[in-house]
């Protein structure tokens, strides 16, 4: 009897206890509330994308290595990571990002304004190259009190023209003479649809990115999606030529050639999948995807071809973006020294200091990781030419197959994302791209007045 | 005081000590469990989900704003198009989710050989962890000739179809797997309902002479009557819910098009990348749970007035 | 239908405490309606009653005249040849992408392997998607959420049937009020309570506690538990208490034991939903390294090979359809119960 009394005792205690006793300690076994473990400083910071090759990951843990060899009193446990519009908010809110975390331009400011990124301006202006950065992008992690927030990291794109040069073959195009106007991408966009079948043309539509790939088309027209005041509001002026223009191309190809498929529901991720696969001929987003294009989708290097967006119009321009390295707020002192220490050895060293540059490119060839992706400079322009030639022997990422991008990249106009509620403005620009795909009679006058009313009264709440 | 004393006068047992020795501490030990769970993971946000949609909050800073939130949610263009288009789900799934498994069932109830051969291919669906139906499913939707059923409608000259990427196409696409996925337990259900049809009920109309279909609509029926209610209005509440398909399959897309009242209070809360509206989205949610509270109080009244009949 | 969202069920589980089984089915005298008694029936008892097993709209006489025999063997074939292609058809297919090339499933997916089978997918999706481990993550939401949901439902059946404090029609009345309830309004608060709960003074995000301590929250569990305790015979109980149980032994020694019909049917109920949870766990369990099958699968669909994609989607399937086929009667006649009362 007492045997059973207990044995119902501690069952009906168990969830009440377990409630107190065993989530206290819960699920991370490193201790939490100051971020230590046996005397190391514990920092959980990004890795890969998720579903990344192992060969990727290899490389990852082996970088991970030299790091904690050389910092013996820091403990880093990598996490995979991505970053997308739609699960970014949980993450924040929810406390779960990485100490250290990614997060593009556009959403800096804002992060900073609201105290949700860690002041570490302390820690960066002690590098030794914290005066070197490019004034222009470093401005993006830099808070209203002029202290960094954030370090322009990992990549800054312009965006370019990728194509599958095995399907221009098939095609009877010349792989090496890639489109240079955009009525010579619609001219092989047809005639790879119609050789091969696929997809000679495509464009993200979902999770914003949608809206970011037309305002891409936007900016290379000379329109412009919004309007900086003098006051420092923003003037959504999504209804501009540009961007009409940009939507009437695409309905053309869509509806005219029907050289665009059949699926048009693609993000970021899924329209580099569909590319690895050959099922697109060519596509816009950031020169830097080669990279995630290897991590991710084991494309074939002969298959890949990188050229420039074609500019038309007065002011076109391209897009420039960018990934800013941030640290939670929630870091000790002790974890943001590490954050920073991380910061510069895994992103920012290799492109300062000539033996970090040599050693980072031996670990990724050594996994047959990409080395060599064309992106723009984080520091002068000068500067990351004589980095590139430290490492130019280990480059393994075909180069010449890029001089489309690379060439003339330099030469044209950076225009920088916009800066008002971007991530709304996208969203909303989602829904116009993926009617004008959707629906051959879509009212693209219309539609996109009605996006312009929504996006204002989004741009007029968050300034009031 | 003098109150005081009397109330102990009429109940001296009251004293903590009393209590002990009658029990008291074993059932509040009995009661812990639930008191715990409910008080923190269901009476506690439920009395939050009503004082946040007064609010404006982000989890910083909060401030009152009584029904601003039910206004911005008015407001919204998007409210028309998600209500349309979850009354739309619900219409395509009543459509296709309701006859269907009832024939299937009063067929199925008439088996007389490896009865369970049929249930089991009936609910093999169900098993499906649904996120590998849906994922399964989207592959099967491809639009391209070469997708999976373009291929299949080629044989038969059909085709193809866009599925999930035309606007009008993609709500009857995500009903179709939702369907799939469901109607076996549904079979099951209807199937567990005819065996309890008394057998007495169909002697007493064949002595009356009554055909196969007379027995099966008079009898058969009438005597599914509660059980066919119960499903009609459970489906409803469900579908009202509904998240996984237009989440995974479509985002809500294309421009708009399967977004679902639920899949906007998630975009409210989660969407956006800088933070979300949580006092529109609980506003929001607030406002579905009570159109659901009001089903739910007829299906309660129904399940209780048949019970009793 | 496939609202597989949800914190867990509070609201899912759907106020239909009229229609539930009572013990009265179980052979005791009182205890649920008709109604109720003849849902009850296909889990609460083994066997059928001869008379009525085989007995339909159709009589044996009926089945003796050509005409209604034909037309029934001809449409019960339709119906089998149906019920093969659309619930073993996509499985199959499944099936076989999991061994096909890449190439292949994009080219001519229902073409038979024109260019040889890919068994290299089924090893890349089980050591590199690293399959095994969500599904463990999985069977360890769910046998959680399965513990947590019966030790909230059978002490707090026992606490409001048997105990009966004071205090015990307020209780009711609070839990029977959560049914009403339903789950959308518990998303955000709720997420914001395992943000930030009270006592704790610690997230339980990225915990599993976020999962299976919301699970528990199920009023119709709780109802459903209680309206069997309901029904069971008060004398065992008086006898019990004469021999000398205390409230412990009577709950665990008496009361249990006679309740094994009730505790499968919410084992089932638990089990199943928590397989089908989707929007809870992709909130609460951002940790890849904890994530269920059902969370994790979505986040690599872009990013991993559609061939390898299948075949991780095939093992996922292979388990719970292996156990369906063992575990058939069990399955079907709690869905055949759990479907009347909870949809």
């Amino acid at each position: 009897m007492r045997s059973s009394r207990t044995t119902a005792l501690a069952l009906t205690g168990a969830l009440s206890f377990t409630l107190l006793a065993a989530c206290s300690s819960g699920s991370d076994d490193a201790g939490e509330g100051d971020g230590t473990a046996g005397g190391k400083t514990v920092l959980r910071v990004v890795s890969l994308l998720p579903g990344s090759e192992q060969e990727a990951f290899d490389a990852f843990d082996e970088q991970v290595a030299q790091f904690e060899e050389a910092n013996p009193d820091i403990d880093v446990q990598p996490e995979e990571y991505e970053w997308k519009a739609t699960t970014f908010a949980a993450q924040l809110a929810g406390g779960t990002l990485p100490d250290v975390f990614e997060i593009p331009f556009t959403d800096g400011k804002t992060l900073i304004e609201n105290g949700q990124l860690a002041d570490i301006d302390a820690q960066v202006q002690a590098l030794p190259y914290a005066d070197d950065f490019n004034p222009n992008v470093l401005e993006a992690g830099t808070g209203a009190d002029g202290k960094v927030y954030a370090i322009p990291a990992k990549s800054v794109y312009g965006i370019g023209l990728h194509y599958n040069r095995a399907l221009f073959a098939q095609a009877g195009l010349d792989p090496d003479d890639p489109p240079t106007t955009w009525d010579e991408v619609r001219a092989d966009a047809k005639a790879i649809a119609d050789a091969t079948g696929q997809a000679g043309y495509a464009t993200m539509t979902q999770n914003n990115t949608g809206g970011w790939q037309l305002t891409v088309a936007t900016y290379a027209r000379g329109g412009r999606v919004q309007e900086t005041d003098d006051d420092g509001t923003y003037t959504a002026t999504l209804d501009n030529d540009g961007t009409k223009a940009a939507l009437e191309y695409l309905h053309d190809l869509r509806w005219e050639d029907g050289s665009m498929g059949a699926n048009f529901l693609l993000d970021w991720s899924s329209i580099n999948q569909a590319f690895a696969a050959g099922q697109v001929g060519m596509f816009t987003s950031g020169s830097d995807v080669y990279t995630s294009l290897v991590q991710t989708n084991a494309i074939n290097p002969d298959d890949y071809g990188l050229t420039a967006v074609p500019l038309e119009g007065d002011d076109a321009g391209v897009l420039g973006g960018g990934t800013l390295a941030a640290v939670s707020t929630s870091a000790s002192e002790a974890q943001k020294e590490a954050a920073v220490k991380w910061i510069d050895f895994y992103y920012l060293r290799k492109l300062t200091d000539s033996d970090a540059a040599v050693k980072d490119a031996e670990t990724l060839v050594a996994s047959d990781q990409p080395v060599g992706t064309p992106v723009l400079p984080i520091f002068s322009q000068e500067q990351y030419d004589e980095s590139q030639t430290w490492i130019a022997d280990l480059v393994n990422v075909p180069l010449d197959q890029m001089t489309g991008f690379t060439d003339v990249i330099f030469d044209q106009p950076l225009i920088p994302e916009p800066a008002g509620s971007t991530q709304e403005l996208y969203g909303a620009l989602d829904t116009v791209v993926q009617a004008v795909l959707t629906d051959e009679d879509a009212d693209i006058d219309a539609l996109l007045e009605q996006a312009d009313a929504d996006v204002q009264a989004i741009l007029d709440k968050n300034a009031g | 005081m003098a109150l005081t004393h009397e109330a102990r006068a009429t109940s001296p047992r009251r004293t903590p000590l009393t209590w002990v020795r009658r029990g008291g501490l074993s059932t509040l030990v009995f009661a812990l469990p639930l008191l715990v769970v409910f008080g923190l993971f269901s009476w506690l946000p439920i009395g939050k989900a009503v004082v946040m949609s007064l609010q404006e909050t982000n989890l910083v800073t909060t401030a009152w704003v009584g029904l601003d939130n039910v206004r911005t949610v008015l407001a919204d263009p998007l409210l028309a198009t998600a209500v349309g288009n979850t009354l739309w789900f619900a219409a395509l799934a009543l459509l296709l989710g309701y006859p269907v498994p009832l024939l299937a069932a009063v067929l199925m109830s008439e088996v007389r050989r490896a009865k369970g051969l049929y249930s089991a291919f009936a609910y093999l669906p169900v098993v499906v962890p649904p996120v590998v139906a849906v994922l399964l499913w989207k592959f099967f939707f491809d639009a391209r000739p070469e997708g999976v059923f373009n291929t299949m409608l080629g044989w038969v000259g059909v085709g193809p179809v866009p599925w999930l990427q035309d606007a009008d196409w993609a709500m009857p696409s995500l009903v179709l797997e939702a369907t799939w996925a469901a109607a076996g337990g549904t079979i099951i259900i209807y199937l567990a309902a005819l065996t309890a049809v008394p057998g007495e009920l169909y002697d007493a109309a064949e002595v009356d002479g009554a055909s196969v279909w007379r027995k099966v609509w008079h009898v058969t029926m009438p005597q599914l009557r509660a059980v066919l209610l119960i499903t009609f209005i459970l489906q409803i509440i469900g579908t009202a819910q509904v998240f996984l398909e237009p989440y995974l399959f479509t985002d809500g897309g294309p421009a708009n098009a399967t977004i679902t009242v639920l899949l906007l209070v998630y975009r409210y809360a989660f969407g956006q990348s800088l933070g979300g509206d949580y006092g529109a989205a609980t506003a929001l949610s607030l406002m579905l749970a009570v159109v659901l509270a009001v089903l739910s109080v007829v299906y309660f009244r129904l399940t209780r007035s048949w019970s009793q009949t | 239908m496939t609202t597989s969202t949800t914190p867990a069920g509070p609201a899912h589980a759907t106020p239909a405490t009229a229609a539930l089984p009572g013990p009265g089915a179980a052979g005791a005298a009182e205890g649920g309606g008709p109604g109720a008694r003849r849902r009850g029936r296909p889990v609460l008892r083994r066997t059928r009653r001869p008379d009525e097993a085989d007995r339909g709209a159709l009589s044996p006489a009926d089945w003796r005249r050509p005409l209604v025999r034909r037309s029934m063997r001809l449409s019960h074939g339709v119906l089998l040849a149906l019920l093969v292609l659309c619930g073993l058809g996509p499985l199959v297919l499944l099936a076989k992408f999991a061994i096909t090339p890449t190439q292949d499933i994009l080219r001519t997916p229902l073409a038979v392997f024109p260019h040889g089978i890919a068994w290299d997918n089924l090893s890349a999706a089980w050591n590199d998607v690293q399959v095994s481990r969500y599904f463990l993550n999985t069977v360890v939401l769910a046998a959680g959420s399965w513990a947590s949901q019966i030790l909230v439902a059978t002490t707090g059946g026992y606490l409001l049937s048997v105990l009966r404090p004071r205090y015990a029609k307020v209780v009711q009345a609070a839990v029977l009020a959560t049914l009403f309830v339903p789950a959308v309004v518990l998303l955000v608060p709720l997420y914001l309570v395992i943000l930030d709960p009270p006592v704790l003074g610690r997230s339980l995000m990225n915990s599993y506690w976020a999962v299976w301590l919301p699970a528990g929250a199920s009023a119709f569990n709780v109802l459903l538990v209680q309206r069997f305790f309901d029904g069971l015979p008060r004398e065992v109980f008086e006898a019990a208490r004469v021999d000398g149980a205390g409230p412990f032994r009577l709950f665990w020694s008496v009361v249990l034991p006679m309740s094994r019909p009730i505790l499968g049917v919410v084992s089932v109920f638990a089990i199943i939903a928590s397989w089908k949870d989707f929007l809870w766990p992709l909130l609460v369990l951002r940790d890849p390294d904890i994530q269920p099958l059902s969370v994790r699968l979505p986040s690599l669909q872009a990013t991993t090979d559609l061939g390898v994609l299948m075949a991780a989607l095939a093992i996922s399937t292979l388990i719970p359809v292996l156990l369906f086929l063992v575990f058939q009667r069990l399955f079907l006649r709690g869905a055949g119960l759990g479907g009347a009362v909870k949809g």
